[in-house]
């Protein structure tokens, strides 16, 4: 059994965990704005990673200068993006992929945006979902807008711990070993999750992997053993490739409050069989992270197909319902769904 | 001439010393070639569409080899055979088969020769849309004889391999899964074309089949005809098996659009007039796209 080691006095850091660097470019780039030098920000990632969290931070950082806008659903009416006079002279536009509607006559409100931040003098940060932004630049050129691009990189695995480690108290969570790590053995065998795009599928490869830490303690009398708590974390790792919401969402299915083992942590790979119609709306659920049913109605075409679609889509778990009433692509599917829309060559 | 006639004798003679042995031999090697070739046809094919589209494209490129390699390693063996009853009346025989060759099964012998060629030069591949003579379709197979083509229609044509001597072959996407699609709208010569162009941008980037990417961007043209205006989109579909899908879709949410915006079509009996200089161009257009 094992327990926590950090605390929620680090609440503070543990907000934009890894993301130094990139809060540091967006200063700086901030700080040439003030002396005369323009350059738009995209802040760009994909569902989870933190982006709007990156963007959080920064309005915190810059309250006296900024002002921020979130969408949340697709954008129909102009006034959402226009700023009022008295606005800020940096803008943070966060969700900027719901600017646009994927269908002939839908890209109106899009354009203006364009229009808006190449005119006006303010700086403007925006974040767009990764597979959005892609499908944007080609379309539209989108990064000639946006000068400087800022792309979350995955977490690595001790800020996932802390990431996890914020939302308890000290010593709240216990970690037991199961029976994988009783008999301390040389080799074991590990699942190790790896996405083939050209396959189109998330695979669990069965490798053997050495216990170093009980080779080490063997070889050169130290002790240092491999904890529940290392084990628990090195799965979550590598089952959400270090995006810190899939990693959440882990975490929760194999947490047995307030005890979770290793063996808990589960692995998730789906086999995905989607008609084309069904992965192309899959592909719009990844692209805007959200949608309701009416707004894929607009873009297929069809309200009939579009009940059957989700109906499909939600029967392969690969989607969820929201509590605003939204379809999700479901965390722990994440993966396999890149893997297939690749394949697809649906994202871009 | 008697020297002549020994030369016949001894050829008579060995052709009667070949055994039942030697010709089940030969018979079943030939068959076993085939029944590889197929298996392996099917298995490849089968797994290539599991794949994405640049895998699938790539194992579809190794299935002529390797039924090449099947019919090469299996003919050696025939002719071993062969060499081994005959030994020096092997050039008689040769003498023979060019004589074959010359008058009967030349066209066969050429159609070998294309399928070689086809095989290593690959001026298409299997998967591929190709124009090959009067015909257009995907590439489905790609024998030592002939080349099946799937037309639009579902027809499957087999052309003999001897044509890509005598014919230009044009192939819509050369080994790569997406292809360009070139989509033709007309309207009213009155109706307002930039709208018209925005709208047709949008319906082609909005597709579920588009492909874009920087070498594979997207094209609008406009051209303005005496009683009409003709929009044109050049663009790639994903997956070139869906080339008449993605027309069909980019055709239906434009006009929905257009409708929307009241831009019309062209009027009725001034379609009926037809424009001799767009004749050249649009023919070319329709014999890659709907052919």
């Amino acid at each position: 059994m094992g327990t926590q080691h950090s605390g929620s006095e680090e609440n503070g850091f543990v907000e934009v965990l890894g993301l130094r660097d990139e809060i540091g470019e967006i200063q700086a780039s901030i700080a040439d704005y003030e002396i005369g030098k323009k350059l738009n920000i995209a802040i760009v990632a994909g569902t989870l990673a933190g982006k709007t969290t990156l963007l959080g931070e920064i309005e915190k950082i810059n309250l006296s200068r900024a002002t921020g806008i979130t969408f949340s659903e697709i954008v129909r009416d102009r006034k959402e993006i226009s700023l009022p006079d008295d606005a800020k002279r940096i803008a943070l536009f966060d969700n900027c992929h719901y600017l646009y509607m994927r269908k002939p006559g839908g890209f109106d409100i899009f354009y203006e945006f364009l229009d808006m931040i190449s005119s006006q003098e303010r700086l403007f940060i925006t974040t767009w979902n990764l597979y959005s932004w892609r499908y944007l630049n080609e379309a539209f050129g989108l990064e000639r807008y946006f000068p400087v691009q800022i792309f979350i990189p995955a977490f690595e695995k001790e800020n996932l711990r802390l990431f996890i480690f914020k939302r308890y108290g000290k010593a709240e969570i216990r970690f037991y070993n199961g029976k994988e790590s009783e008999e301390e053995p040389l080799i074991y065998i590990v699942k190790y999750p790896l996405e083939f795009s050209s396959l189109g599928r998330k695979i669990l490869l069965t490798i053997p992997k050495i216990n170093t830490p009980y080779l080490k303690s063997r070889l050169l009398n130290k002790k240092e053993t491999q904890t529940a708590e290392d084990r628990v974390f090195e799965k979550i790792y590598q089952e959400s490739k270090g995006n810190p919401g899939i990693a959440w969402k882990i975490w929760e299915l194999g947490l047995d409050y307030p005890r979770i083992q290793p063996e808990d942590v589960g692995q998730f790979s789906f086999d995905i069989e989607l008609e084309y119609e069904e992965a192309f709306v899959l592909s719009l659920i990844l692209s805007y992270q959200a949608l309701e049913k009416a707004e894929i109605a607009e873009m297929i075409g069809s309200a009939f197909r579009t009940d059957e679609i989700i109906f499909r889509l939600l029967n392969q778990e690969l989607i969820f319902k929201d509590e605003v009433g939204s379809f999700r692509v479901r965390p722990e599917a994440l993966h396999s769904v890149v893997a297939y829309m690749e394949k697809l060559r649906l994202v871009w | 001439m008697a020297n002549g006639d020994t030369s016949a004798q001894q050829f008579l003679e060995t052709i009667r010393s070949i055994d039942t042995q030697t010709l089940i031999t030969m018979f079943l090697i030939l068959s076993i070639a085939y029944v590889l070739g197929r298996v392996i046809t099917i298995l490849l094919s089968k797994l290539s569409e599991k794949m994405n589209q640049s895998g699938r494209v790539k194992v579809k490129l190794i299935i002529p080899v390797v039924k090449f390699v099947i019919y090469i390693v299996a003919f050696y063996y025939i002719f071993r055979q062969i060499f081994i009853i005959f030994g020096p009346e092997l050039f008689l025989l040769t003498g023979l088969l060019g004589a074959a060759i010359g008058f009967g099964v030349k066209d066969l012998f050429a159609d070998f020769v294309g399928g070689i060629v086809i095989t290593f030069e690959k001026p298409y591949q299997i998967g591929d849309k190709i124009a090959l003579g009067n015909y257009y379709g995907e590439v489905t197979d790609i024998g030592l004889r002939a080349t099946k083509l799937v037309t639009p229609d579902d027809n499957t044509v087999t052309a003999p391999n001897s044509l890509i001597f005598n014919e230009s072959v044009a192939s819509g996407n050369y080994g790569a899964s997406e292809m360009m699609v070139v989509i033709d709208l007309y309207i009213a010569g009155e109706s307002d074309v930039e709208p018209a162009m925005r709208i047709l941008r949008e319906a082609v980037v909005s597709s579920k089949y588009v492909y874009i990417s920087k070498k594979r961007p997207v094209t609008l043209l406009h051209k303005a005809l005496p009683f009409y205006t003709r929009l044109r989109a050049k663009a790639y579909v994903n997956d070139l098996r869906d080339e008449f899908k993605f027309e069909s879709d980019v055709h239906t949410r434009t006009w929905i659009e257009f409708q929307k915006n009241g831009i019309r079509p062209p009027q009725l009996h001034i379609l009926n007039i037809p424009p001799i200089e767009e004749n050249i161009d649009s023919n070319a257009t329709t014999r890659r796209n709907s052919s």
